[in-house]
């Protein structure tokens, strides 16, 4: 999207490939000759609303062909789209649109014609204007308080992954991917933009489907997908169905660790493809791949090697730099990565200068690793209480501290489960005051004001009874949690 | 048992772990309120279309029809098989 050099890209597919098929949604296909004409709708709405490249626009990542055009407007016009979920609360979506200084909210509507709400709030101090001629897209992490912070992906970034990407997966005009990520996710990136920038054609996962196995296949095979990237969850719902196979080329996994025993799975599913496991966060984009070779996979698969351009240190306990084999926490330095967050007071928490004083900024992964010998590495998990709910790193504590703010509420424990479909789920445990009524729907109540919806637990059990506690007084989470696990 | 009492019945046990109480009324909104996910969207879908012989392909998947009790309960009244049956 993201940059000047696609729209090239997409001028010329839409010379050159104007009767390709570029996007596909349900039974709808646009091919890229009719894609250049619904943006360009689009872009005329645009000018017609005043959007000028002076300040960015919101579009919310509704899953849809008329997005994707929406989004290739505002670039065509020189605006830098702010990209969050579209899942995300009013008062959160205000609150972004504010920092970010966008001008509107644009929904796409049918044929060509935005919805849009005018933003008229003023940027709060300390959060820095994006320069719409470097960059072109702004997504966000998923704050686990309510307010997600604004990650810009400066256009020589994306030119830069884009290019990496291609190379990688030897990806061309043939290639077919599956988008099932949303379009703010930064996989947007690889399985939408990249594939676009190439003429190839993206096949959209409807919000919809995306719990649906038979649907999913379904889409995988009659589409021809060759390019599938995605979380465990995405290749659970692919291979339960143990009679169906794929023609599909590449498949990547990323956003969490892949169960091992779905590596048979995917075997069998996709007995034509490389299957590569991959590391990324949305401030660096992808930054390790491992190939993994089934026959000789072990029980954890590496992060593997950081791929071509980056760079990665592991940092100790003490703070000092980790040579050769060894465990702390994983610093990564990407081309692809983001100028710093929009709101600069952060940038200092997460951004290291590099420990040799050469080059950029280093980016605080918060994830632990091995290095081994041979110079792979192998995630130990969050150095926190980040879990990954739904593929959104979620920190159990922020949660806690959400419900424990209720005036009914004398403590709370908030526990992250394992769970085959959602890689984790929270549980609370809570303890009302004496004398209170609270229920657990009221309490939900409360925390929906505040926490995205991934971050509500799925189970709150309310009562009156003190929380269990270790012998330092801590809520005892472990016990709490094998508890829950019981059922 | 009413369609209301039915529905309400199966989101008591199948999302709140049983916990039946009085806020749960015919209007909470069960998305917004985390109560109902993504998944468990589609496990609701599924357990209408099979309860009420409504064809999935039948109901519109729209998040915002399965908000709250009601809503589910209209949507199910309108289906043309359910109240043909």
């Amino acid at each position: 999207m993201p940059s000047s050099r696609l729209l090239g890209h997409l001028a010329e597919h839409a010379v050159n490939r104007s009767r390709s098929v570029a996007l596909v949604c349900g039974d709808r296909e646009v091919t890229y000759g009719e894609l250049s004409g619904l943006a360009e709708r689009y872009a005329a709405e645009l000018t017609a609303l005043g959007v000028t490249p002076d300040r960015p626009v919101c579009v919310p990542a509704h899953k849809s062909i008329d997005t994707i055009a929406l989004l290739i407007a505002c670039f065509s016009a020189g605006t830098s789209a702010l990209v969050p979920s579209s899942e995300l609360g009013p008062s959160a979506l205000r609150t972004i649109c504010e920092q970010a200084r966008c001008s509107h909210v644009l929904t796409a509507g049918a044929n060509g014609r935005p919805k849009w709400t005018v933003v008229d709030g003023a940027a709060p101090e300390g959060f820095e204007p994006v320069d719409p001629s470097r960059t072109k897209v702004m997504f966000t992490t998923s704050g686990s308080t309510g307010t997600p912070k604004i990650v810009p992906v400066p256009e020589s970034a994306f030119d830069n992954f884009a290019e990496w990407a291609t190379k990688q997966f030897a990806l061309t005009a043939d290639d077919v991917s599956l988008s099932y990520a949303p379009f703010n996710f930064d996989l947007s990136l690889l399985d939408v933009w990249v594939i676009l920038r190439l003429g190839g054609r993206v096949v959209l996962v409807e919000p919809a489907a995306s719990a649906d196995g038979g649907r999913l296949r379904r889409l995988v095979a009659d589409h021809g997908v060759t390019f599938v990237q995605g979380v465990p969850l995405l290749y659970r719902l692919l291979t339960e169905d143990e009679t169906a196979t794929f023609r599909t080329r590449t498949v990547v996994f990323t956003g969490e660790a892949l169960p091992h025993r779905l590596l048979p799975r995917l075997v069998r599913a996709f007995p034509e493809a490389r299957l590569y496991n991959v590391f990324g966060c949305t401030e660096t984009n992808d930054s390790f791949i491992h190939e993994v070779d089934p026959a000789t996979a072990g029980a954890r698969i590496p992060i593997g090697r950081p791929v071509d351009g980056v760079e990665a240190v592991l940092i100790g306990d003490d703070g000092a730099v980790i040579e050769g084999p060894g465990t702390g926490e994983l610093l990564v330095r990407t081309p692809f990565q983001t100028s710093g967050y929009v709101q600069s007071a952060l940038n200092d928490k997460v951004f290291r200068p590099a420990p040799d004083g050469v080059g950029g900024p280093f980016y605080r992964t918060g994830d632990m690793a091995t290095r081994s010998a041979d110079g792979t590495f192998v995630l130990e998990g969050r150095r926190d209480f980040q879990v990954k709910v739904r593929g959104i790193r979620t920190n159990v504590l922020e949660v806690e501290a959400v419900l424990a703010s209720h005036p009914e509420v004398e403590a709370a424990a908030v526990v992250a489960v394992p769970d085959d479909a959602a890689g984790h789920r929270l549980h609370a445990e809570v303890e009302r005051k004496p004398g209170s009524g609270l229920t657990s729907l009221k309490l939900r109540g409360h925390g929906a004001r505040t926490l995205p919806r991934h971050a509500i637990p799925s189970t709150i059990r309310i009562g009156d009874a003190p929380l269990p506690r270790t012998s330092t007084g801590k809520p005892d989470r472990k016990l709490i949690k094998e508890t829950v696990m019981k059922g | 048992m009413d369609l209301e009492t039915q529905i309400r019945d199966y989101i008591v046990s199948e999302f709140l772990s049983g916990e039946d109480v009085p806020d749960l009324t015919d209007d909470f909104d069960l998305i917004e309120n985390g109560v109902v996910d993504s998944l468990g969207l589609v496990r609701l879908i599924s357990h209408i279309s099979t309860t009420y012989a409504i064809p999935v392909d039948d109901l519109p998947l729209e998040p915002s029809n399965f908000r709250d009790i009601e809503r589910i309960c209209a949507l199910i009244r309108q289906s043309p098989v359910a109240a043909s049956g």
